[in-house]
This record gives C-alpha cells, sequence and structure tokens, in this order.
C-alpha cells in the first residue's frame, strides 16, 4: 500500500463542468412539474439539462454482451413523463463546481403526482401482475424475462423429473430468500467525457472494468463510429460488476458532453452510489429434491424469482439461464427442471455483481444441509454420498454441463481437514454445556466461467522496443485484481525475460487490443492463456533474430531473463536489447522471410464454459444473550488450476468473502412499503469491518486445466459460496431451537427471536 | 454530498469564539472534531450561515484535576482520553466507553466536548457524563455557567445550551473508593454507535451499596438515568442483589426506538440483558476495589 493510486476523480481537466443530478425522490408517479429556470440562472450553472433536451440524442442502447436484439428494459437517459424508482435521474445540471451543482439542484422545482408503487417487501413480494400497476407501461407486463422461454419452443418441464418426484423415498421443499445486498465498490463511480467537435472525437476517462465497452456503449448511442470514441482508466478501485456496462448517469454525461461541446465531469458520491448504483441479489429460490433410502440425490426441481428493479443492466438483469446451467453444482443429481421468472420493480435496477447467478448455490448448498439433517446423515457425508468424483471425468451434468478436470471431492476433504470438520462436535458439544452456541456449516461448488461470445476472445500483444523491454498490452480492466502483476508474471516466463521488464497496458481503447475487460473470472484464463501463447511466439521471434546476430540455429538458442545464449556455451551471450536493435535496425541482415521487430499477439479461443471448484468451511459462535454472530474459523481449498500467483488468488477469495459474511450478516439495503430507501448512507447500510472478520485458512489442490497454461477462474467463487457456508454454520448452532433460516440478513434480532422461541 | 455555502470563522481564543457565534446569531453552529456535523452538511440533512471552528482554541484542550473531580477541556481529543493515565486512574469508565467510540481514526479527531454537545442519543460520552454525575461548564456572552449533566438533554441531540453559548469543559467527579463501573454495549459492529448500551456504577461500604447509577443509552431519546431503580439498591447487601431481576425489570420501564438496525422489542431485550451484565460487573469491580 503506496497511497500513489490515481483513480478517475484525480483525473483534472481545467475546463470540466461538474454534474449533479436531480433524482426522484418517489418510486413512481407522473412528473406534473418540472421548472429549471432558477437553477438555470444561478452564478456559475452553465446548463440544466432535463429529458426535453437529453433524450432525443439516443440512437441506440444496448450491451456487446447481449447484443443489440436482447430484450432491454424501455431505457431513457433522464425521466420524462414519469418517475420509475427512487434515485431515477430527472435532471443534470453542469456547474462549475459540484458544490455549485448541487446548489442549483435545490432552486430546481419538482412536482411528482405519487402513484402507488410495484414494491415488494424482504419476504412477501413480487406480486408480479395487475394489483399496482406496471412498471413500464410500454411493456404490458411487470415480467422482465422468463426460463424456459415458452415461446422459444424449450421444454417446459421434466416429466422423468415429475415421476421421481412423485415416487421417490424422499422429496424434500423448501423456499429460499436471499435480500438486496450491493456491490459497493471502494471507489464510487465516475466519468470524465470531452467532445471536440473539430476532430470528431470523443475523450473519455472512466472507473470501468472495460474501455472498450465505454467506447461501444458510447458510439452506439450517439451514432458515432467507435473510432471516434478513446476510451481510458486510471486505477479503478473495485467494481464487482457495477462497472461492467455503462450506467445511465454515464451515458447522460457523454450524451451531456456531446450536445453541449464541452468537458464534463461526474464523480458519484457514496450516497449516490448506494442509492443509484447498480443493485443485486434480491431473490428467491424453490427447491425440491428427491432421494433414494441411502440419500443419494435422483432429482432437483428449481424455480427462482428475481426481482431485476426497474432499468437493470444488461439486458433485462435476469441471471437464470446461468443459474439453471450451474445449479447442479459439483453433484450428480439425476433428473432436473429448472424455471425462473423475473419482474420489474420500481426499484433500483438489478446490474452483475460478482457471481450473479448465485443464488444456485446459495439455495442448493443450504438446501443439502437441510436434507442431510432430516435424513439423519452427516451433512459432510451427504455431500460425499452424492459428489461428482475424478474418475467420473470427463462428467456431463444434468444441465449439460462438461466437466473435465474438476476435484470437488478433493477440496471438501481438504476443507474438512482444514477446519478440523472430525474434532469439531466434540468443541460443539463442551460449548453448549458451557452455554455457548458453536455450529459448522460447509459449502461446496463449482465456479463457471463464461467463455462464450465475445468473452471468449481475448487478446495479449507485445511488443519489445529498442531498449529491449516488453509492453503487454491486453483488453483487461484491472480494477483491482492484479492483472498487471499476473499477465506479467506469464509473459515473463513464457517469452523469458525478468518480471520486472514487462509492463502491462490496458483499459484504453487506443492502446490496447479489442476487448471485454474484466469480469466473469475469465482474466486468468484467457487474458493468461493469451499471454502465454503470445510471450512464446514473440520467445521464437527473438530467438530467430538472435539466430542472424549469432550466426546459428534458433534450435541451439534459448532465451532466459532477457539473455539469449547459445545451448552449452553460455559465455555467448545476446542481450535482449540488441536482439531489439536488430530486429529494428539490422533487418538487412534477415532472411527474406524473418519479419523485421519484435512483436507478436494472440487472441484466444476459450471454451464456452471454464470451471474450477472449492468447498468453503465456517465455524461460528452466536451469541445467546444478543443473537450476534462471530466468525471463529474460516477455512478454503480451492482448485484454480496452476496459481499465477497464490496471493493474489488468495486476495481474490478473501475479497469474496468478506462479501459474503457483509451479505449473511450486516448489509442490507431496504426499502419501505413506498419505494423509499432506508439504508442511503454507510450508518445504516453496514458493511463488515475488518474487525469483524475473521483470519482465513487457505488450501490448493491444483490440477491444471486444458486451456494454456492450466488456469481456471477463481475471481467470484469466494462470493459465490461464502453465504451458504455461514448460513449453515448459524443453522448448526441454532439446531437446538429448530431453526429453519431460509432468509437473510441474519441479523442479531433474527438470531435472538430464534433463540427465544419467538418466531421459527 | 457537498455542503451548502457557509461562512467559516476560525477564533483562537475562547472569548474570540463567544464573541464569533454572538455575531452570527442563530445561524452559526460550532465546529469541534466534526466527525458527525460534517457529514450531516455534506448530506444537507442541516445548514448553517456560519461555523465557528473552535480546533485552534488551544485553551480547550486539557485534562486536569481539581479537587474531586477531572475537569477535561471540550478540545481534548477522544484519543488523549484513552490514552491519559490520570484519568485511566481516576475515571475508568471513561477510558472503557471512549474505547467504543468508533475506530482509531475517529478517536483521533473527535472530542469530549463535540460528542457531548452534540448528544446523539447511542452516543457514549453523554451517558458517562450521566451516570456520573458529571457537570458540564458553558459559556456565552453573559458569562459562564454549570449544567448538571441530568438538566444538559432535551431531546434527541438537542441540548438545554443557548444558541449563543459553548461548552467549555466537562467535570467528572472521581467516585470513593470502593467504586465500580462496567460499560456493557451492543453495537451491530465494532465501533458503531450503541443498538443498547449500559453504564452501571456502585459503590461499596462494608458490602452494602452506598452509591449506585445506571444510564442507558441508544434506547430513548436522550441517555436515560433510572434513580428510582437506583435507589432500590441503596443499602442492599451487594450478595443480595441478583442483577438479571434488576435488568428485567428495568427494561420494563423501556420504550426503545425501532429502527433498521433493531427493532422496540430487541432493543428492550438486550438491555434487560446488558444491564444485569453491567450490573454484575461493576459490583465486581467495586468489591475488589474494597478488598484490595
Amino acid at each position: 500500500m503506496t497511497g500513489h493510486g490515481r483513480f478517475v476523480e484525480d483525473v483534472v481537466w481545467p475546463d470540466t463542468w461538474h454534474v449533479a443530478f436531480l433524482r426522484s425522490p418517489v418510486a413512481r408517479g407522473r412528473i406534473v412539474g418540472l421548472d429549471v429556470e432558477a437553477a438555470r440562472a444561478l452564478d456559475g450553472v452553465r446548463v440544466v439539462l432535463t429529458a426535453a433536451e437529453l433524450n432525443p440524442l439516443v440512437r441506440s442502447w444496448w450491451q456487446t454482451a447481449v447484443g443489440p436484439d436482447a430484450p432491454q428494459p424501455p431505457r431513457r437517459l433522464l425521466a420524462a413523463e414519469d418517475v420509475r424508482w427512487v434515485g431515477e435521474p430527472i435532471a443534470m445540471v453542469l456547474a462549475t463546481s459540484r458544490y455549485v451543482a448541487e446548489d442549483a439542484l435545490e432552486l430546481i422545482e419538482l412536482d411528482v403526482e405519487e402513484q402507488p408503487p410495484v414494491i415488494a417487501d424482504h419476504l412477501d413480494r413480487w406480486k408480479v401482475e395487475g394489483e399496482v400497476g406496471l412498471v413500464h407501461p410500454e411493456l404490458g407486463t411487470n415480467v422482465a424475462a422468463q426460463v424456459p422461454s415458452p415461446d422459444r419452443g424449450m421444454p417446459m418441464g421434466n416429466a422423468a423429473l415429475d415421476d421421481v418426484l412423485g415416487t421417490a423415498p424422499h422429496v424434500f421443499d423448501e423456499t429460499f430468500h436471499q435480500h438486496r445486498y450491493l456491490c459497493v465498490p471502494m471507489e464510487a463511480r465516475g466519468i470524465l467525457a470531452r467532445w471536440d467537435p473539430y476532430r470528431g472525437r470523443m475523450e473519455i476517462v472512466a472507473a470501468t472494468q472495460g474501455a472498450h465497452e465505454v467506447r461501444a456503449s458510447t458510439a452506439r448511442l450517439l451514432g458515432i463510429d467507435e473510432t471516434q470514441v478513446h476510451a481510458s482508466a486510471e486505477d479503478v478501485g473495485g467494481g464487482f460488476g457495477q462497472k461492467m456496462y455503462m450506467s445511465t448517469e454515464d451515458h447522460c454525461v457523454v450524451a451531456a458532453a456531446y450536445r453541449e461541446e464541452c468537458a464534463v465531469r461526474w464523480i458519484e458520491d457514496r450516497n449516490e452510489n448506494l442509492v443509484a448504483g447498480g443493485h443485486a441479489r434480491t431473490e428467491d429460490m424453490r427447491l425440491q429434491v428427491a432421494t433414494d433410502e441411502t440419500g443419494r440425490i435422483l432429482g432437483i426441481k428449481a424455480h427462482h424469482v428475481e426481482d431485476v428493479g426497474a432499468f437493470p443492466t444488461p439486458g433485462v438483469g435476469s441471471n437464470a439461464k446461468l443459474a439453471a446451467a450451474y445449479l447442479p453444482g459439483p453433484y450428480d443429481i439425476g433428473q432436473y427442471f429448472f424455471s425462473g421468472v423475473a419482474t420489474y420493480s420500481n426499484t433500483n435496477g438489478k446490474c452483475a455483481y460478482r457471481g450473479p447467478w448465485m443464488m444456485e448455490t446459495v439455495a442448493r448448498e443450504q438446501m443439502m444441509d437441510i436434507v442431510a439433517v432430516e435424513l439423519g446423515i452427516d451433512p459432510l457425508e451427504f455431500r460425499r454420498h452424492n459428489m461428482i468424483t475424478s474418475d467420473r471425468l470427463p462428467f456431463t451434468t444434468s444441465s449439460g454441463m462438461v466437466y473435465e478436470t474438476v476435484t470437488p471431492r478433493e477440496t471438501l476433504d481438504q476443507v474438512a481437514e482444514l477446519i478440523d470438520y472430525e474434532g469439531f462436535r466434540a468443541e460443539q458439544a463442551a460449548a453448549r454445556a458451557d452455554g455457548r452456541l458453536l455450529g459448522i456449516g460447509l459449502a461446496a461448488y463449482i465456479e463457471g466461467s463464461p467463455g462464450f461470445g465475445v468473452l471468449g476472445a481475448e487478446q495479449v500483444s507485445l511488443r519489445i522496443d529498442y531498449d529491449g523491454k516488453v509492453l503487454a498490452s491486453t483488453g483487461s480492466g484491472s480494477h483491482g485484481q492484479s492483472v498487471e502483476t499476473t499477465v506479467a508474471q506469464v509473459v515473463a516466463d513464457s517469452l523469458g525475460v525478468d518480471y520486472e521488464d514487462v509492463r502491462v497496458v490496458q483499459n484504453d481503447t487506443a492502446a490496447s487490443p479489442f476487448g471485454s475487460g474484466t469480469g466473469g473470472s475469465r482474466t486468468a484464463a484467457v487474458f493468461g492463456g493469451a499471454a502465454r501463447l503470445a510471450g512464446e511466439k514473440l520467445r521464437r521471434k527473438v530467438l530467430r533474430v538472435a539466430a542472424v546476430a549469432l550466426e546459428a540455429d534458433p534450435e541451439d538458442l534459448e532465451l532466459d531473463l532477457g539473455v539469449v545464449r547459445v545451448k552449452g556455451a553460455p559465455a555467448v551471450a545476446l542481450p535482449m536489447a540488441q536482439v531489439a536493435a536488430m530486429a529494428y535496425a539490422g533487418h538487412a541482415a534477415f532472411p527474406p522471410d524473418l519479419e523485421p521487430g519484435l512483436e507478436a499477439a494472440h487472441r484466444i479461443k476459450a471454451p464456452t464454459f471454464m470451471f474450477s471448484n472449492a468447498a468453503h468451511a465456517a465455524v461460528v459462535e452466536v451469541d445467546p444473550g444478543t443473537g450476534q454472530v462471530r466468525v471463529l474459523r474460516y477455512a478454503v481449498s480451492e482448485d484454480c488450476g496452476n496459481m499465477i500467483n497464490p496471493m493474489v488468488v488468495e486476495g481474490q477469495i478473501a475479497g469474496g468473502v468478506v462479501q459474503g459474511i457483509g451479505g449473511v450478516f450486516y448489509e442490507h439495503f431496504v426499502y419501505d412499503s413506498t419505494g423509499n430507501p432506508l439504508t442511503t448512507t454507510f450508518m445504516d447500510y453496514l458493511l463488515p469491518t475488518a474487525a469483524d472478520v475473521p483470519e482465513i485458512v487457505y488450501g490448493h489442490v491444483v490440477t491444471p486445466s486444458t486451456t494454456p497454461g492450466g488456469f481456471k477462474p477463481v475471481g467470484e467463487g469466494g462470493a459465490i459460496v461464502s453465504p451458504p457456508a455461514l448460513i449453515n454454520a448459524v443453522r448448526d448452532a441454532l439446531r437446538p431451537f429448530g431453526a429453519r433460516l431460509t432468509a437473510q440478513p441474519l441479523t442479531p434480532a433474527v438470531l435472538l427471536d430464534i433463540i427465544e422461541g419467538n418466531t421459527r | 454530498m457537498k455542503p451548502a455555502p457557509f461562512a467559516y470563522e476560525a477564533p483562537t481564543t475562547v472569548s474570540e469564539a463567544v464573541d464569533c457565534l454572538a455575531s452570527h446569531g442563530e445561524e452559526a453552529k460550532v465546529l469541534a472534531g466534526g466527525q458527525s456535523l460534517v457529514p450531516v452538511l455534506a448530506l444537507r440533512l442541516a445548514r448553517y450561515e456560519a461555523l465557528v471552528d473552535l480546533n485552534r482554541v488551544g485553551e480547550l484542550d486539557y485534562v486536569r484535576r481539581e479537587g474531586s473531580t477531572m475537569v477535561i477541556g471540550a478540545m481534548t481529543r477522544q484519543a488523549t482520553i484513552e490514552r491519559d493515565p490520570t484519568l485511566r486512574a481516576a475515571i475508568p469508565v471513561l477510558r472503557e466507553a471512549t474505547r467504543l467510540i468508533g475506530h482509531p481514526q475517529i478517536r483521533n479527531r473527535g472530542t469530549l466536548g463535540g460528542s457531548v454537545a452534540h448528544g446523539d442519543p447511542a452516543a457514549e460520552y453523554p451517558a458517562v457524563a450521566l451516570a456520573t454525575d458529571a457537570t458540564i461548564t458553558v459559556i456565552g456572552p453573559a458569562g459562564p455557567r454549570i449544567i448538571e449533566a441530568a438538566d444538559l438533554y432535551d431531546g434527541p441531540m438537542s441540548t438545554t445550551l443557548a444558541e449563543d453559548e459553548i461548552l467549555t469543559a466537562v467535570a467528572f467527579p472521581v467516585w470513593c473508593p470502593g467504586s465500580g463501573f462496567a460499560v456493557r454495549e451492543m453495537a451491530r459492529r465494532e465501533g458503531d454507535f450503541a443498538t443498547v448500551g449500559v453504564i452501571a456504577g456502585v459503590t461499596l461500604a462494608d458490602d452494602r451499596i452506598s452509591r449506585a447509577a445506571l444510564a442507558l443509552f441508544g434506547v430513548g431519546a436522550t441517555p436515560m438515568r433510572f434513580r428510582q431503580l437506583e435507589g432500590e439498591l441503596l443499602g442492599a447487601d451487594f450478595l443480595a442483589v441478583d442483577p438479571t431481576d434488576f435488568g428485567e425489570t428495568l427494561a420494563q420501564r423501556l420504550d426503545p426506538p425501532n429502527d433498521v438496525h433493531a427493532s422496540t422489542a430487541y432493543r428492550t431485550r438486550v438491555a434487560a440483558r446488558l444491564v444485569a451484565e453491567a450490573l454484575d460487573a461493576a459490583l465486581d469491580t467495586a468489591r475488589q476495589e474494597t478488598t484490595s
């Protein structure tokens, strides 16, 4: 930690206009009055833009990952005739400072005629149709998405599964709820944009996970060419999915810059980020599980309900398709059927959040514990009984996913050892005798990473210029994942140079190759894999050039730490700077088929899905007097294939686990019944602090994947599987009180109620 | 999250500060450590025409003994109070409570006077002042006056200071030998304002309770004392006191708030337990004091 980071707010353009948004104070209603004249007249205000000025600029609005034909909510830059969620931008002030811009907001007269909103409370929500009205009247329905899609000829059921559920010795049926908790990046959103009408060029600096997506979205919005847009990012302080796609406010900023032909800057504050930055989770899942007499799972039927808010991103915000694909996880579950419905509401729209589909694991891993206990089988044994073992690979799951190199059984066994699962029951009994409530929870999963479509074709370009140092350009968008470190490591190893001599350039559309940024846990596998192959290509090129200089056969040369040597004759050495000088200036001696220069690039073609696996285990203590939970021990065993850098791997896992602790025990974005948000600052939206997080013990199982380098996904898993591990631990601690515990957050009040028998 | 415009005054003496405040009338606010006031300004939940910043008023930063009290200047940082060895020996409860305030960064800026004058009903210092029978010195254009801690708060974040008065010091009486205090607090996270907080203090003479104080915070509009219940403890043999019973009895008199962090019922139940724990611990400490 040096304090030398440079973030979007640190970028100072002297001629920028600062933005503040007027946001809707009500969840649903008609705008019957909007008077911005007094605000326009305030000293220091350049302009106040409303829907009338800004919205006509929109040409098209879609995200690369879903494509132009995917359904989208009826997006608009600024609310025009009605408002659809508290926080929706209505007007935009451009002023000499954010202070003046906020002063101007107070001078805007807004009159909204309130209408009853489509809001669902935490546990009694999603009254989908009719009663109160439509979030988007244009659509005629509050259903945003459905799987299976009735109009696409997909099977609407699985008769064999229904048969199993009707005849199996044991059938269990439980519905799990997951509340609204959020990405909360350390750095909130922010963007600077300048339209230069003379060069026909848009310059953008944004806090983004992918500069190319910013470029593409801007070009689509304004109907200009992508080549007219230069988008880049400085250091980005976390995104967790929220910065994967341009938000409505980001679009407003580029549109305002375009219209006003000036530089515009919006730096989001924390209050805005909580209320208006993309929201997440907020879903239910019902699972029906059939087992035989021995506890072998015969079939699972799942139904998923998501609240996607008013204007989710990307597309309509549903994660059901991935949830359906991943739900079988590390188990052989037999017959399977998954259905889901996503519904709009008058709340902030859903965005991607680290493992956006993770409800499948949250529900499944809780269900594993519930079923095991009902059957009188230890949860660890029940998992082992149903888990896919290495001798069955390649294994095709009930959802059609093909696992080739996963090791769920190995990680489960390792985590059980790390947490001392065997010894725990005695510890628990002793604690109970002292009036202390201890519990242990396990959870396992397969982390899927998408390699389909644009997500599966990423490039790393390498360049060695005159001084012999290496520039690696990638389409990634590191926002805290240490991609600058890991890609440099891979390049250094595969090329044969010192790590210190590799510099990584990314998140800049003018300097890095086209790419979809960092997200989806793909970076090590796709960018790391591309870096490895590009490094090998460049190594061959270096050796060919050096072979000319040394009058040797390339086969007789080796490259290590930036020096070419003749094998067996170490005295003959050619440093990289000399090879580079030869490559660029000494090409007269080159054979005709040897191109001058030292450059190489590789664009990888990733498998449709890439998989890793892990198991987590938690030991918690619940205070019987207050219901407060302390996480006493936490262990993780994961197999992400070859680790480029174990510190980075463990850092990724730790961050995810902390988000799980937050989601299960502290974080809850609360709307009241009128759609008014109640947790709009960090006083009320509680993040876990360092004091609330235990030391995490890590174990690694290393089974290389079949992709170049043998790397696997790891970025999202910690956030996916820690919630059920923690919930299961609390459920175990409170087992004497018969808690069902199927909704979070597990606040002290909720747990004390259970302990005192006030609820079930 | 940018404050509305305000004038800024930075006096260097108490008398200058009093003049500044008087000249701006009701529209001015005193700025101490800023840990509560600045966020409120930034969110535009409050606005003032002027801020009178006391951070350069060096004469308000002190800790000294005056007879049987420890007097602490209003601008003394919480971190100073946490570390002061004299205070630690004389008013141990103050240190115990200080460690529950926020995090080290907050305590480095936050002040005693700021916290007491702000009067957050869930804050520690107002309850410590109330529990120990502290007195508060304030000064205005008419000169200084003393307010008993019990008379300081008249509502949530509302004090009986006049608009033109500045809190300059808090005097904490040093309880006589044989006294014990305990602080118990339930907060959602380390460093948060209390969901429920309890301070218990007792003095034992010949194993009988000769003085008792119970202050709760986070359970009402202001920190609360329970003098009638305290009175029932006086004269009792400490062995005859049932803290659990006492906690249950006290909790029945509460009507705590209901908010996103905890319900009325939850706060009531936890208060009963924390009162019991605090009273038990205070009695324990007092007994050790008398036997040592």
